[in-house]
């Protein structure tokens, strides 16, 4: 991405520094510059594609369909499943996918009676390579599995994939399954005990894999990290966008006008990438949090970042923020503690100039303590700055709709909010005062009715 | 990183200088112009996707909290909504009345949580730009347990703003909360069990799990290109792969 950035700014200037410039100057510049518009449209549209790959995917093993899921690869693809091993070609990785989802190779699409499959796929951060070419993303998967009267369970896995575009159409090239448990539903994922996701499956034993992993770790309760694409880079690829630019008033002639509409579509694409981008970094955020990487979390703020949990007051600046994250458990957290926080169903608005953005998100929270199991829930608003076309932070603030107890349920055994911390405490008191469930509030929206376009007062 | 660089930058440098003694003739002009039409196409389409993606992701806010006069503001006049197994509804005030004689009154209410959380968005943006489809996921938690739904799901861009056209949130699973999905599930919601009645049945009959329905896709293989293969006439059933 910076290359395209780069180029365009070079060649920006003999157009933008002087009157003087000739009209074939300026037409060249012109021509650098949509050319530099159609590679960033399709690095953003690479973006989409990978993540249509992945939730494609996912609807496809939902529903038994694991024929459409292995041709969503390449001929020669990998995919290492957890511990086991990995499995080369489509159908090899067929045959692992129905033997794992409880299908059939024998016949058409679908699962047996009381047969439950559902793999959701949530939480990318896609990075797409300079040249276009090959991409890589990170996903998180939510599984709810089961046999109808005889068991329900929970996955929980991170997938670092590698795509590829050949002759034009997105595939997926490397698929790293890194499987953190599957667990019964009784008793839940607090109730594991160490070394149980560590051993080979009954899929590899009975199906061995083509090679050993390319990875050996130990699944949860052990702490394990799988590793990111993006790690060792102080601004990675997926938070980059267009850094802001002020507006420039272009000549009235010809070249004038394609100029202005130039700079109009610039700033267009440079706001549905910030989109990404921002995107990216609150999927980011996420997968620190879950493994208690406050300092790498920390870092994704601005300068002048502020941090809200709950009613737990305001932390601000990176420094600040790293302790008030650290109250969620030591750096790494320790074996048996479970922090996932799932972030989904984001509403994105980028500012009209392409500097700030806000947006709402929901979490939910798959937490285990002292072998108590813990769900949660809550909403999102935020804000985010562009600091020189990299995307940050400006105020994360988490609203807690409940906290519930694993073994009862939230509706049987709620626990209230929690409020500012004695011992780390906040910079500022909360911005709002609330009760979590039972009581409901609305989290204000940061927008008007999206269709509609009217406010939400009175409801 | 360093080969790109370099190639952009031969480009750019390397028309600059080129093209320094050729001023740009009216037909040059007229094909920058096109390219730049065709760039906002583009441009225009990647807005859509999350546009429509807002749409969707609103209404799950919107139904956490009971707040149908906004819901069905999301939905053309002419709108259909048919969740489950209950039938359609046609027009915006009968999708609010779904909501609202369906569900529970208008509002929040302390000891009721019913969050529909949307999951997994998959949209498509058709050819004329102004129709779109999505499929897409609602992860509920609510007091009464867990719910699993898809949406495949219809908009159209009306005065440049997408909106709902048709919502079919067919169901997978639904259970209590106390032993999960292993026992204790319902199968589907059907038109007379509970008010309202539906203006029109429902599209297919099907049961949720632990029977099989699936709801086809409306996009083809992102890879192949192959349109959705037809599930096994067994499946859903004991004899399926034997």
């Amino acid at each position: 991405m910076k290359s395209i950035i780069l180029a365009c700014a070079l060649v920006l200037l003999p157009a933008t520094s002087s009157f003087a410039a000739s009209d074939a100057a300026r037409y060249a510049a012109l021509q650098s510059r949509l050319a530099a518009i159609e590679a960033e449209s399709a690095q953003v549209e690479a973006i989409v594609q990978v993540q249509r790959l992945g939730r494609a995917f996912g609807y496809y093993t939902d529903k038994g369909f694991f024929g459409e899921a292995a041709d969503l690869f390449t001929d020669d693809a990998s995919f290492q499943w957890g511990n086991d091993g990995v499995y080369r070609g489509k159908a090899r990785i067929r045959e692992l996918l129905t033997r794992h989802g409880g299908g059939s190779l024998k016949e058409a699409p679908g699962l047996p009676f009381g047969r439950l499959n559902l793999r959701m796929q949530l939480q990318p951060v896609v990075t797409v390579a300079a040249d276009g070419l090959s991409a890589q993303a990170r996903w998180r998967e939510w599984g709810l599995l089961g046999q109808y009267k005889k068991w329900a369970g929970w996955g929980d896995a991170v997938i670092e994939d590698r795509y590829v575009k050949e002759g034009g159409v997105w595939k997926i090239a490397t698929r790293q399954y890194f499987l953190n448990f599957e667990t019964p539903y009784e008793g839940g994922w607090a109730a594991l005990k160490p070394g149980a996701g560590n051993g080979p499956s009954d899929v590899a034993k009975a199906f061995p894999p083509d090679a050993p992993p390319t990875v050996n770790y130990k699944a949860f309760p052990e702490t394990f990290i799988p590793p990111y694409h993006y790690a060792g880079s102080a601004s990675p690829v997926a938070l980059q966008s267009r850094a802001p630019v002020k507006a420039v008033q272009r000549p009235a002639d010809a070249l004038g006008k394609l100029e202005a509409e130039a700079d109009a579509r610039e700033l267009q694409l440079a706001r549905t990438h910030s989109v990404r981008a921002i995107e990216n970094l609150q999927a980011m955020y996420g997968y620190y949090i879950d493994k208690g990487q406050w300092k790498q979390a920390a870092a994704l703020f601005s300068r002048e970042g502020s941090y809200e949990f709950g009613q737990g007051g305001v932390y601000v600046g990176p420094a600040s923020i790293e302790r008030g994250l650290s109250l969620m458990g030591p750096q790494g957290l320790e074996a048996g503690q479970l922090n996932n926080y799932v972030m989904a169903q984001p509403i994105i608005h980028v500012s009209a100039d392409n500097r700030t953005a806000k947006a709402r998100w929901r979490s939910d929270v798959l937490l285990s303590r002292a072998g108590k199991g813990r769900w949660g829930g809550g909403v999102y608003e935020n804000e985010y700055v562009n600091d020189k076309g990299t995307w940050k932070f400006g105020t994360l603030h988490y609203h807690v709709t409940f906290w519930g107890d694993y073994e009862q349920g939230w509706a049987a055994r709620p626990f209230p909010v929690e409020g500012p911390s004695t011992t780390v405490p906040p910079d500022r008191p909360p911005t709002v005062t609330y009760q979590s469930f039972p009581k409901l509030q609305v989290v204000p929206y940061h927008y008007a009715n999206p269709v509609s376009g009217k406010p939400h007062a009175g409801e | 990183m360093l080969k790109p660089i370099k190639i952009l930058l031969a480009l750019g440098l390397g028309l600059v200088s080129t093209a320094q003694a050729i001023a740009p003739t009216e037909a040059d002009l007229k094909a920058l112009q096109s390219r730049l039409d065709a760039a906002g196409t583009r441009i225009t389409r990647l807005q859509d996707l999350t546009d429509v993606e807002i749409v969707q992701n609103a209404y799950g806010y919107y139904v956490d909290k009971a707040q149908w006069r906004s819901l069905s503001e999301l939905f053309d006049e002419n709108a259909t909504l048919e969740i489950g197994g209950k039938g359609i509804f046609t027009g915006r005030a009968r999708v609010f009345e779904y909501m609202n004689v369906g569900l529970g009154p208008i509002g929040p209410r302390d000891g009721l949580l019913i969050d529909h959380q949307q999951f997994q968005c998959l949209p498509t943006i058709l050819p004329d730009g102004v129709t779109a489809k999505a499929r897409c996921i609602a992860w509920v938690m609510s007091s009464g347990g867990w719910g699993h739904c898809y949406y495949e799901n219809e908009y159209i861009k009306k005065d440049g703003v997408w909106r709902l056209k048709t919502l079919h949130g067919p169901f997978n699973m639904y259970s209590g909360y106390k032993v999960g999905w292993v026992d204790n599930v319902i199968t589907n919601t059907f038109p007379e069990k509970f008010p309202p009645w539906p203006d029109l049945p429902p599209k297919v009959v099907y049961l949720a799990y632990p029977s099989y329905y699936a709801e086809p896709f409306h996009y083809p293989n992102p890879v192949t290109g192959k349109p959705m293969p037809a599930p096994s006439p067994r499946a859903g059933g004991e004899a399926f792969g034997r």
